[in-house]
């Protein structure tokens, strides 16, 4: 019987380049310790705290940011970086470094949070204060021309 | 249990209108390997991983899919305002505005609702977490 599919590889056989490949086995390379980081504004930029997993798309123009240094854009560099390095931590629970700035983080962004808070509103329902039930206020998240208020 | 943070992750802002590209990057809302597919893989898969790293890594990235998914929703909401009949028959959006409008609706570009049939969950570590290499993979 003919070979329905004379690329497929024979049984202990194949290599790339050439004509057929193996099975293939993922690898993903572990993340190390104590690993470069970029400044929050510039991981918010970039979409990553790593500049080792920063791989733009192949001629990717580079990112131009539309985000005027104000509390909103401070938060969301913030939130973003604490995102980050807690996953980082998720798998690297033993590095005293990544632990110590994420706490530095999540310290600067409760007072991001008062400072924006204090001029655009709750960013929690249960942030509103007895001055009035501030949270339906306009604008919410996508409504929003400039990612906060308009 | 999730608390809603009333602002997005990254700022999005669109000055022009398009609704031809929103009926493209609807996909991105709940196609294939859409923010909702991702969202719902991850927080779903969770719950049979047996290590710690795992329970805490897939937790802490679902949560973020689902801020992903707020934005694109935000995408395809801003493209889509202040349409006209005409501008939106000349951008081919007429099919998807007879059924949604200008609502946000979770379907693939080509129309086929969000459906969970795009993922799984099979309890066991090693191919959940393939099954996420090849849906994460295919946004890059």
């Amino acid at each position: 019987m003919e070979n329905p599919n004379p690329n497929a590889c024979g049984v202990m056989e194949g290599s790339l380049p050439g004509k057929c490949a193996n099975m293939v086995f993922p690898y993903i390379p572990m993340q190390s310790n104590s690993t470069e980081r970029y400044d929050q504004e510039q991981a918010l930029a970039a979409g990553t705290l790593f500049p080792g997993l920063n791989l733009p798309f192949f001629r990717a123009v580079k990112s131009k940011m539309n985000c005027p240094n104000n509390a909103l854009c401070e938060l969301m560099a913030l939130g973003f970086t604490i995102t980050e390095l807690g996953m980082y931590l998720d798998t690297h629970q033993n590095d005293k470094e990544a632990l110590a700035l994420y706490l530095d983080y999540v310290k600067l962004e409760k007072e991001g949070r008062k400072r924006y808070e204090a001029t655009y509103g709750p960013l929690q329902q249960t942030s509103v204060t007895a001055a009035g039930y501030t949270w339906l206020n306009d604008p919410w998240p996508w409504e929003a021309m400039d990612g906060g208020k308009q | 249990m999730f608390v809603y943070e009333k602002r997005l992750e990254y700022p999005i802002k669109i000055k022009n209108t398009n609704p031809k590209l929103a009926a493209l990057i609807i996909s991105q809302y709940g196609g294939p390997d859409g923010e909702l597919g991702a969202s719902l893989r991850y927080l779903s898969q969770r719950f049979s991983m047996p290590y710690p790293e795992l329970k805490g890594l897939l937790t802490d990235i679902g949560t973020e899919e689902l801020g992903h998914l707020e934005m694109v929703g935000t995408l395809v909401h801003q493209l889509t305002r202040n349409l006209n009949e005409e501008q939106i028959k000349a951008a081919g959006f007429d099919a998807y505005f007879v059924d949604h409008t200008t609502g946000v609706f979770p379907q693939f570009a080509s129309g086929t609702p969000w459906t969970a049939a795009t993922m799984q969950v099979t309890g066991d570590t090693i191919a959940d977490l393939t099954e996420d290499l090849a849906a994460d993979g295919a946004m890059a």
